[in-house]
């Protein structure tokens, strides 16, 4: 058992580290204050070519493994989950299907601008009632001669507003649940495609969030992204493990943030004749974020470590979903309480992550239907300890 | 024209340093990175290779250290590394690290030699001026702006109250300044292509460096802790009354 990072790995963290410290993170309390998406920000940084990196070498990638992905997801968030959940859309749900099933056209047109930063990608799941529960998804495609006509709205869109494409899950058949669904490129531009309402969210402010209208959108054939019909949910599998792990990744990178934080703050601050870090109730805090961190850091690592192995780490990618998130929740929570009144002032960074870590909360799958599958998986006898 | 940069791999920084074993020795956090002022270099370096056709080799120096500083530099645009790695280089002083790096440059040829005009963390400042005078050609120290005139450089550097502006024949050892040059953030493809490459290392006997410890470390101490710090509270004619009997007779200033 080996847990070191590579040299090459190690080298990577800290040049992205560097990256993210001296282009992103002197601009997110301006990004929060204004709540406009940073363009001049996204054109250098995505500028960059990081956006390919898990991508293979011939479409402008790096064919970075999960591992060295996830450092980058770290880091990242390190300084704006909001920007962070921008540019990962580009990076993986957003071009993922395109990548996997576009064809050449397609990827020219989409997927190649995309990575190079130059469009702007999304994916569309949730809608008013549905969201974990993707079955229930009332966005519909018919099939038509030549292609499909869709309809229904959705809503919680990452870039969504400002999104050159979008792909689209979408069901082909209502009565096979989520067994009757597909994903289908959408392109700014084509009649009945429209933005609708700009979600006014409590934290990651700056990424645009909102709906996205279809109205008897006609997409050509090309543009079901999948090789059979209503196997978008399987297909869907091939990046969930992924998604969940980066989720719990950029979570450490909040918390870590935020510890980093509370370390000067607890140093500094006088109460009673000594700093605070010298009560035993502080150090605590600081004890049981340190412990858990830790733990999520494991957990995360060591399920993307099998993802990269070509293993199917389903569970232990929403335990490290799941404990990473709650990790950072709590880490966040305790690091206002070390700020005292402070950790509610807007002129300290602790409400900002406080704020941007619930989002969190809700990709890759509610704690309560994580906690339902795995609590089922363990009664089944399909985990054991 | 062909450039060597002299890339000292340096503790970040913001890490944590103290010294240990009664002053016998440093305990430094490994956080270790390019020096800030060779960074520089490597921008000028890069700068000159893509508006003059110039080639770049980073040369770093170290007892098992340095590649981190290499890949920084590779992953700038530096073309090519050397890496000078020798136990005898563990904690050595300025001549015996000038005396590799000459030997490495003289080695691999060059017409420019850009350092750093000082590493972070010994703050020394010989290496650059002392490669120069091994190698034997002339050496400008504190350089904040290059270009140049046909094959020779134009080069500035700040002195006390304004600029001294100085023409150098080549070949030269120039050490670069803070405002020379913004180092750029790597993109990726030179972020892959440094994390792919092979470190070509060479030690001291095969590039013949004559190295013998002139100077011999005895210890460290660390800074004396600051001193409490009084503040002095009330309406301002008795605040400045009361302080200026702490100047006379606490700190003994007036």
């Amino acid at each position: 058992m080996d847990f070191r990072l590579s040299e090459e790995q190690e080298f990577f963290k800290q040049t992205v580290a560097d990256t993210v410290d001296r282009l992103i993170m002197p601009k997110v309390e301006e990004i929060d204050r204004t709540d406009e998406f940073p363009w001049d920000l996204w054109r250098e940084f995505t500028g960059l070519g990081y956006l390919g990196m898990r991508y293979p070498e011939d479409i402008g990638g790096m064919d970075a493994d999960p591992v060295t992905c996830m450092l980058f997801y770290e880091e990242l968030a390190r300084a704006s989950v909001g920007f962070a959940q921008s540019v990962t859309m580009n990076m993986l749900m957003g071009t993922y299907f395109l990548f996997r099933f576009g064809d050449d056209a397609i990827k020219e047109r989409c997927l190649l601008p995309a990575l190079r930063g130059e469009k702007v990608a999304t994916i569309c799941f949730t809608e008013d009632q549905s969201g974990s529960d993707i079955g229930a998804t009332r966005t519909n495609a018919k099939k038509v001669d030549g292609g499909w006509v869709i309809n229904g709205t959705k809503n919680w869109i990452t870039n969504g507003p400002l999104a050159d494409f979008a792909t689209v899950l979408a069901t082909t058949d209502p009565t096979k649940g989520a067994k009757g669904l597909n994903f289908f490129l959408v392109e700014k531009g084509t009649p009945g495609f429209s933005p609708g309402q700009v979600m006014h969210k409590l934290g990651c402010r700056g990424t645009v969030t909102g709906e996205l209208v279809f109205e008897d959108v006609f997409v050509p054939d090309q543009n079901l992204l999948g090789e059979e019909v209503g196997k978008g949910v399987i297909y869907l599998t091939e990046i969930l493990n992924e998604v969940r792990c980066m989720t719990g990744a950029l979570a450490i990178g909040v918390a870590r943030t935020a510890l980093a934080d509370a370390v000067e703050y607890a140093q500094k601050r006088v109460a009673f004749g000594r700093t605070i870090g010298e009560y035993q109730l502080i150090r605590e805090k600081f004890a049981r974020i340190a412990v858990e961190m830790e733990a999520s850091r494991l957990m995360v690592y060591s399920a993307a470590w099998k993802i990269g192995e070509g293993q199917n780490p389903r569970n232990e990618a929403m335990m490290a979903k799941y404990h990473a998130t709650e990790m950072c929740l709590m880490a966040v929570d305790e690091v206002t309480r070390i700020y005292g009144a402070n950790g509610f002032a807007e002129e300290y960074g602790p409400q900002r992550y406080f704020r941007d870590a619930r989002f969190l909360l809700y990709g890759g799958g509610t704690h309560e239907v994580l906690k339902n599958f795995l609590g089922k998986e363990v009664l089944a006898g399909r985990w054991r300890s | 024209m062909r450039i060597v940069v002299l890339a000292k791999e340096v503790p970040d920084l913001e890490a944590q340093v103290r010294v240990v074993n009664g002053g016998a020795a440093l305990e430094v956090e490994k956080r270790r990175g390019l020096n800030f002022f060779d960074e520089i270099a490597v921008e000028q370096a890069v700068q000159l290779k893509q508006a003059q056709g110039a080639s770049v080799l980073a040369v770093s120096a170290g007892a098992g250290t340095g590649v981190e500083a290499l890949r920084r530099a590779l992953a700038m645009g530096a073309e090519t590394v050397l890496l000078v790695d020798d136990p005898a280089l563990d904690g050595a002083d300025p001549l015996t690290v000038a005396r590799a790096l000459a030997a490495a440059a003289r080695r691999e040829g060059f017409d420019l030699v850009l350092a750093g005009k000082q590493a972070t963390d010994d703050e020394a400042g010989l290496v650059g001026p002392m490669v120069a005078e091994l190698l034997g050609v002339p050496c400008v120290t504190g350089v904040t702006a290059l270009e140049m005139e046909g094959d020779v450089l134009r080069v500035s550097r700040e002195v006390e109250g304004g600029r001294e502006t100085l023409r150098v024949s080549l070949p030269a050892v120039l050490t670069v300044e803070k405002g020379l040059a913004e180092p750029r953030v790597p993109a990726v493809m030179g972020v892959m292509k440094a994390m792919k490459a092979q470190i070509s290392r060479v030690t001291l006997e095969e590039l013949g460096a004559v190295t013998f410890p002139p100077l011999v470390l005895v210890g460290y101490s660390g800074a004396p802790a600051r001193p409490p710090v009084t503040m002095l509270e009330g309406e301002p004619a008795t605040v400045a009354a009361d302080l200026a009997r702490l100047l006379r007779e606490k700190a003994k200033v007036l």
